[in-house]
């Protein structure tokens, strides 16, 4: 009666009907059967497995590409902060280097136009002398027996004169002597170093009016520093009735531990301090 | 080569000694650097070698000091012979505690003799107290880092003869080939 094409035809509408049906009547309920929650619970585990491990995977490598540009910024950044820190430092050092010259100019311009700045490059290797190698030398007009001095005052003496560069004796030294006077009382002595940071004033009379805090300056006598220079401060008298002579210690102005630069003074025939008082 | 070698490590020692460590707030109190080296010398190498070495030290350290001339060739002549005649007469060998005592006993050395010639070329010469601290500083230092000096010499010298003799073995085998 029908064929089999018909029935065919017939069967596949029918299907697609109720299949059309039960998604329908399924949207709406949203009922699901035990089978999907088997499903879920099975498949689910290894999903969220996988995932994580995708995540975790994924983070380290987002993680080790931020470290790693981190690291570089960082690196960047440090030679950078470095890099400054040793250029602030070098301006810092030339702004001093510059203060003190400018103190070493406005001195030699009062001083003398013969006088010749030094670098010290170099201090005795001994504890129990004070002498300093300076940069300059035969070449630069030194002879033996000049003086030294600085703007706080005087420093010291060549002692040795090679082509380039020449020994300095501090007056701190044990075998340095200068002809002094005290400023204020004009009592007269002779400053001997004493290897430390303070020096004596010796032959200074008892009946000579010796104070501490006074002012000692060079009397220009010795025949090597120029007179009126500045010594240090008397920082010590001792008078003792049995002698002739007062103990007085001398604080010199000029720091030598920190000593830098200096300015040898070359022509002390032309010296207008020596004149001057 | 052996005398280059001498010359340079003085000549570091030197320079170490009268441009760095001045500067260096804890170390400006240390004792001479070249004590340890003579005493090495003393200890370890031959005559004809050390005695040029240690007039030579001596040479520089007369002239880079203020000191009256001849007074560290002195000194470190007396020293050499000192140890000299120490390991006649003990048996030092690599004892870190002999080692100790022989570089305190130079620096001893030395300041007595540096004393002594203060005391006599100047009659009015004084000790000051800091004189004793700036001794006792030194013999502290020389206590600490004596031994490591010598070590260090040692170790260096043994580096330098191994170099040596495998370059001389190099040089005899190319012309053993050629």
């Amino acid at each position: 009666m029908f064929s089999k094409k018909m029935v065919l035809i017939v069967g596949v509408i029918i299907l697609i009907a109720v299949n059309i049906i039960i998604i329908s009547i399924a949207s709406r309920r949203h009922t699901t059967i035990g089978f999907e929650r088997i499903a879920i619970s099975f498949v689910a585990p290894f999903q969220e497995l996988v995932t994580r491990s995708i995540d975790f995977i994924q983070g380290i490598w987002q993680h080790y590409f931020n470290l790693v540009t981190a690291s570089k910024e960082n690196y960047e950044l440090r030679n950078r902060l470095n890099q400054a820190i040793e250029e602030n430092n070098k301006w810092r050092e030339l702004e001093l280097a510059n203060n003190r010259l400018r103190n070493l100019l406005n001195f030699q311009k009062s001083i003398t136009k013969r006088v010749i700045a030094a670098e010290v490059i170099g201090k005795d290797p001994s504890a129990w002398f004070k002498t300093v190698v300076i940069d300059k030398g035969k070449a630069d007009g030194l002879t033996r027996g000049l003086p030294v001095v600085m703007p706080e005052g005087i420093t010291g003496q060549v002692i040795e004169v090679s082509n380039h560069y020449s020994k300095v004796m501090l007056i701190i030294d044990r075998n340095s002597a200068v002809d002094a006077l005290v400023q204020r009382s004009r009592a007269r002595g002779v400053i001997k170093g004493e290897s430390r940071d303070q020096c004596r004033l010796n032959y200074v009379l008892r009946k000579h009016d010796v104070r501490v805090g006074d002012t000692v300056i060079s009397s220009g006598l010795d025949g090597v520093y120029p007179k009126g220079l500045r010594i240090g401060l008397i920082s010590d008298v001792i008078k003792r009735n049995s002698e002739i002579f007062q103990e007085v210690t001398i604080t010199p102005f000029v720091d030598f531990e920190k000593l830098e630069e200096v300015l040898v003074v070359l022509d002390l025939q032309k010296h207008d301090l020596a004149n001057q008082q | 080569m052996i005398y280059c070698y001498y010359i340079s490590v003085s000549l570091i020692l030197v320079i170490l000694q009268t441009t760095i460590i001045p500067h260096l707030p804890l170390l400006n109190r240390c004792y001479d650097l070249l004590i340890p080296f003579i005493i090495y010398l003393g200890l370890a190498r031959p005559t004809r070698e050390s005695i040029p070495c240690v007039l030579f030290m001596g040479l520089i350290m007369d002239n880079l000091s203020g000191s009256p001339f001849g007074l560290y060739i002195t000194t470190y002549l007396w020293l050499y012979v000192g140890v000299r005649g120490i390991t006649k007469m003990l048996q030092v060998g690599q004892r870190l505690l002999i080692v100790a005592l022989l570089v305190v006993a130079g620096v001893l050395i030395e300041n007595l003799i540096f004393f002594s010639t203060f005391r006599i070329l100047e009659s009015q010469s004084r000790l000051s107290a800091e004189a004793y601290h700036q001794v006792v500083y030194q013999v502290i230092w020389a206590i600490c880092t004596g031994p490591l000096m010598l070590l260090l010499f040692r170790n260096m010298q043994k580096r330098l003869n191994a170099g040596l003799k495998g370059f001389f073995n190099r040089q005899d085998k190319q012309k053993g080939t050629v």
